[in-house]
């Protein structure tokens, strides 16, 4: 079993860090986010006298709690869909592999893409900013493992119907988690927003995930009751989407679906 | 059933409505090289699919190696592998990373051992730096045969397994299959368009018709049975 794990895990690692210009697209775009938001959040603090609530600090915190999530999703989508443009999806599914082993390879490689894309974006932050992401303590720790099972979720679901449906479903890669990102209150609390889209914004972790970041960063006081719902609304996602995942991999072999795959 | 390699029972696959695979049964002994035939549309494809647990049959039963391939299906796949210039390895990879990649997923012990001697073997030393994504038709049909034999398959599936290749590339793979079905008593499974190739390595035929076998057994036999000389004869009026 490892042995096939590790094999997968050297391949996407190929695939993602093979070459300069992929290694450079895993990180700079959560780097310029960071500089982007840093300087634009400065600029609003020194042209107002509302800056006693640590508003860098949280903003800065928002923006990078959010790109785990969209890291994670996409490390683990991009990395399944390179199978299918490379047409290799035969040669695996013909090779002894199993399917779970496939699911552990896909989480592992999104892992390691995530701490490598976002690693610099931290240290730029500390630099220009002063911002200390581990202020949240061990609770950053439990975000970041909660904000990428939400990616993970979202990857197991997009790569599902692209398999299914094929390449028409391929801009949800891109599109899905933006779909998301005005339910998740990464920016504003939950209460900003309408009543019906609060009631939306609830059946997902994220935005519990957020207003229990900003409740430690601008209160200090940890809401229990959200912790609980982030991790039983992760478990159930989590679950659903290999489920699901596995399902079509499943329904992909009824249909002759796994057959010259591709481009 | 011993002496049999694969052992189909009342094998069935409809797409939706569409019945591709009409209830066939055959048999492929062990040691044999056997072609499977027929025009587009007749259901090889189906078949291989089917054959490599890609496909799940609608009705049947398939046995390999004496196994169940519903209830076995990875402890046969490790036994097995295949070819087809339809299917790729990895683009963005090196051959060398491909082989050992998939040396890995196969479990193969000393992997750098056994690729060096394929390499050797199908004289691809100057391909194994290259990128796969960079190599020509005829070039990745030899990485893609090389990449079947890393597991030392008891049964190979061989889809087309000379296109793209030039005469004389053609003679030495099939020369070289020939020689390696021999040596490692495995069983060969060919699915070609070119009917010569059929000819000189197979033993036997399976050829099929809108999803029906119509003619099954020793090629010499078949042609005698309905007096023809060749199988290109053969197949154009029967297949």
């Amino acid at each position: 079993m490892f042995s096939r794990i590790i094999a997968l895990l050297i391949r996407y690692k190929n695939i993602s860090f093979g070459s300069v210009p992929r290694l450079i697209s895993i990180f700079y775009w959560p780097s310029v986010q960071i500089l982007f938001w840093g300087f634009f959040t400065n600029f609003l603090i020194s042209n107002n006298s509302y800056s006693g609530l640590g508003i860098l600090n949280i903003i800065l915190s928002a923006v990078i709690l959010w790109d785990i999530l969209f890291r994670g999703q996409l490390g683990l989508t991009m990395s399944f869909l390179e199978e299918i443009w490379s047409r290799n999806l035969t040669n695996l599914f013909i090779s002894p592999i199993r399917e779970f082993e496939l699911v552990i390879s896909l989480i592992f490689i999104s892992l390691i893409r995530t701490i490598i894309g976002l690693t610099p974006a931290i240290f730029i932050a500390n630099y220009f900013f002063d911002f200390h992401l581990f202020e949240l303590g061990f609770f950053l720790i439990f975000f970041f493992f909660n904000l990428i099972i939400v990616g993970w979720s979202i990857g197991f679901l997009v790569s599902s119907l692209v398999l299914r449906y094929g390449h028409a479903f391929e801009e949800l890669a891109w599109a899905i988690i933006f779909i998301l990102l005005p339910f998740s209150c990464v920016y504003y609390p939950l209460d900003s927003l309408p009543p019906i889209m609060q009631k939306i914004s609830i059946i997902f972790p994220p935005a519990h995930i957020f207003e229990s970041m900003r409740e430690i960063l601008i209160n200090g006081v940890i809401r229990y009751e959200l912790l609980k719902n982030i991790i039983l609304l992760n478990v159930a996602y989590l679950t659903g989407s290999v489920v699901f995942f596995l399902k079509i991999i499943a329904v992909s072999r009824k249909k002759g679906l796994l057959i010259n795959q591709g481009e | 059933m011993n002496n049999n390699l694969i052992n189909v029972v009342n094998l069935v696959k409809n797409f939706d409505e569409q019945s591709v695979i009409k209830n066939i049964s055959f048999n492929v002994k062990k040691n044999s090289i056997v072609g499977i035939l027929g025009k587009n549309g007749a259901g090889k494809t189906t078949l291989l699919g089917m054959l490599l647990g890609l496909i799940t049959p609608t009705k049947g039963d398939i046995f390999i190696l004496g196994k169940n391939l519903k209830l076995n299906k990875k402890e046969i796949l490790s036994e097995i592998n295949f070819q087809s210039p339809y299917v790729d390895l990895p683009k963005k990879m090196t051959v060398e990373q491909n082989l050992s990649f998939y040396s890995r997923l196969y479990g193969v012990k000393n992997f750098n051992t056994v690729i060096e001697n394929l390499v050797d073997d199908l004289k691809i030393r100057n391909l194994v730096k290259k990128n796969y994504g960079s190599l020509s038709a005829g070039q990745k049909t030899k990485i893609n045969l090389c990449k079947a034999l890393l597991n030392k398959p008891k049964l190979l599936l061989l889809d087309e397994p000379t296109a793209s290749l030039d005469p004389e590339t053609s003679i030495f793979i099939r020369n070289y299959l020939l020689e390696y079905q021999k040596k490692n008593s495995s069983s060969i499974l060919i699915t070609s368009h070119n009917l010569d190739e059929v000819q000189a390595m197979c033993s036997n035929i399976i050829l099929l018709k809108s999803g029906e076998i119509v003619s099954e057994g020793n090629i010499k036999q078949i042609l005698k049975n309905y007096n023809y000389k060749t199988l290109i004869e053969l197949f154009l009026s029967e297949g």
